[in-house]
């Protein structure tokens, strides 16, 4: 089993549009969820790209491009993994091939952030001279290096990578398809570490406890919980408006 | 100082988003027109980092988004290079949150020949609004929004990638209003950003509700993190002895309910925090240490 070179260039062509509005106008198409489900329905198998892309948001729960920071590109791992998962074999195929994909692809994103300085330096020659029209062009032809960083190693999987990627792991025994599965179980601590390590965990200590007592102990359904952060947020910020008042 | 507030509340009256008059109470130069703003603003909200570099990062999308303004503003030629040069220095923001307001307030100033006071308005706002923006955006929102879209699409539900597909049109909207504050407040944008008392207090009530949600988050999301190992006990009971099988999971539950999820998020907190260990280097170690479980059936 393998992709006609037609799927292969569709899924491109997403490649290239989801991360060139992620650029501007910032539309969360490169988002694992969003790109696998439209993988999902480009190669006929939307459960397995909302699984994948469900799996992969989770563990991308931290991750931001702080300052033009590079990180692991779950938009390609989604698209690559889906894809080839959809072939046969399913999410532990899918998700072994997403992973390492989103790793490799952090090499793409700096090659496409460095050559895109080749344009702002076409750009000062243009200014130079005052010619407008020149600016314009290489602001505009920027998005080449990063739409093709990652259109390119789509391309080039799918066409040709899917279907020997895919025979190697359809013969893989079923250790191989239980440790995936289980990858995608623990893999999420990386998110909430992420997150937890970027907030100021020393300081609000007590308000993560309190959630988690409500779901382990008490068994509260998430949306309750989420009803009751917003209850007790608003009465610390009564109590402190109060304080000031006073004073 | 009264004209000021004067004009401030004159401007706060009026409500329509389109105004290209900031100058005419300042009454040295005609308004821009409104259509050159309305096509920087759009060009901004499009383009912004469409030539993201390492060099300069946002620096000559700001510059292409401005050109409508500097050629409308600037009739000389050799005016209009400077401007267009002063652009060109490095520029990086929060392109949603921390940019459009920005932008706003410089296109209003460009309006006005403060070339000086746009430069000094970019530097010194950037670094500010990108806090403001990333911590918003990033650590607030998106994890929130991810994790209810992400255990939706889990379960099936085609509303997981609706979700994440709104949130992102909603903060591209909210671009529009943002810009349009900016423009009318002018200069005034760096006192609402300095003056952060509202807003620290936001964040810090913001940061308590995600606290406590993403307490609940982290069983509900890995409770599938269960072990199938079953040791054998042997237990006396009324003078006999026997021999059964416990599992070790409904051991580890007695002893604290999801304690593999809390375990797993704490040795990743740790490596990521006490050691200094890059995301990716975690991510590797964390699928290692997992594949290998789930591999030989201890996961």
């Amino acid at each position: 089993m393998s992709y006609s070179i037609w799927i292969a260039l569709v899924l491109a062509i997403w490649a290239y549009i989801g991360i060139v509005t992620t650029l501007g106008p910032g539309l969360w198409w490169q988002e694992a969820l969003v790109s696998g489900f439209v993988t999902g329905v480009i190669v006929g198998n939307i459960p397995l790209g909302l699984t994948i892309g469900g799996s992969l948001t989770l563990l991308s729960l931290g991750l931001w491009t702080y300052g033009g920071a590079t990180i692991p590109d779950f938009q390609t791992g989604s698209i690559v993994g889906t894809a080839i998962g959809a072939l046969g074999g399913g999410f532990p195929a899918g998700f072994a091939i997403a992973v390492p994909t989103a790793l490799l692809m952090t090499q793409m994103d700096v090659l496409g952030r460095a050559v895109t300085t080749i344009f702002i330096h076409g750009a000062d020659h243009y200014t130079e001279e005052g010619d407008e029209r020149g600016v314009s062009a290489m602001h505009l032809l920027g998005q080449l290096p990063w739409g093709l960083t990652r259109a390119i190693p789509v391309f080039l999987a799918i066409w040709l990578g899917a279907g020997p990627i895919q025979s190697l792991i359809k013969t893989a025994p079923a250790w191989f398809s239980n440790g995936m599965i289980t990858a995608g179980h623990v893999l999420p601590a990386l998110g909430f570490a992420l997150l937890l390590s970027m907030l100021p965990l020393r300081r609000y200590w007590p308000f993560l406890l309190i959630g988690f007592l409500m779901f382990a102990y008490l068994n509260m359904p998430i949306i309750g919980i989420a009803i009751l952060a917003v209850a007790i947020g608003f009465l610390f910020n009564m109590i402190q408006t109060r304080g000031a008042v006073n004073v | 100082m009264s004209e000021q507030i004067e004009n401030q509340s004159v401007q706060s009256e009026k409500t329509g988003l389109e105004q290209g008059d900031l100058a005419s109470h300042n009454g040295n130069f005609a308004p821009l027109s409104r259509s050159t703003v309305r096509s920087a603003m759009w060009r901004h909200l499009i383009t912004l980092q469409w030539s993201w570099n390492y060099e300069r990062m946002q620096a000559l999308g700001y510059l292409y988004s401005m050109l409508p303004v500097i050629n409308e503003v600037y009739q000389d030629k050799d005016e209009r290079i400077a401007a267009m040069k002063r652009h060109l220095v490095f520029y990086n923001t929060n392109p949603q949150v921390g940019s459009p307001p920005i932008f706003g307030a410089t296109v209003a100033l460009e309006g006005q020949h403060e070339g000086k006071a746009v430069d000094s308005l970019k530097v010194g706002l950037m670094g500010p609004l990108a806090g403001i923006g990333d911590t918003i955006q990033a650590i607030l929102f998106r994890p929130i929004v991810a994790v209810f879209a992400a255990s939706l699409a889990l379960s099936g539900s085609y509303f997981g990638p609706v979700i994440i597909f709104l949130s992102g049109i909603l903060w591209t909207v909210l671009m529009i209003p943002l810009f349009y504050f900016g423009y009318r407040q002018g200069i005034g944008v760096a006192k609402e950003v300095t003056s952060q008392g509202t807003l620290t207090r936001v964040t810090e009530m913001v940061t308590m509700m995600g606290m406590i949600v993403i307490g609940g988050f982290i069983p509900s999301i890995m409770a599938a993190v269960q072990t199938p190992l079953k040791y054998v006990q042997t237990v006396s009971s009324q003078g006999q002895t026997h021999t059964e099988t416990v599992a070790l999971q409904s051991t580890l539950n007695a002893i604290l309910p999801y304690m593999l999820p809390v375990l797993f998020v704490a040795f990743a907190y740790w490596l990521l925090s006490g050691l200094k260990l890059s995301a990716v280097w975690v991510l590797v170690i964390l699928f290692v240490i997992a594949f290998v479980c789930g591999a030989f059936g201890i996961l």
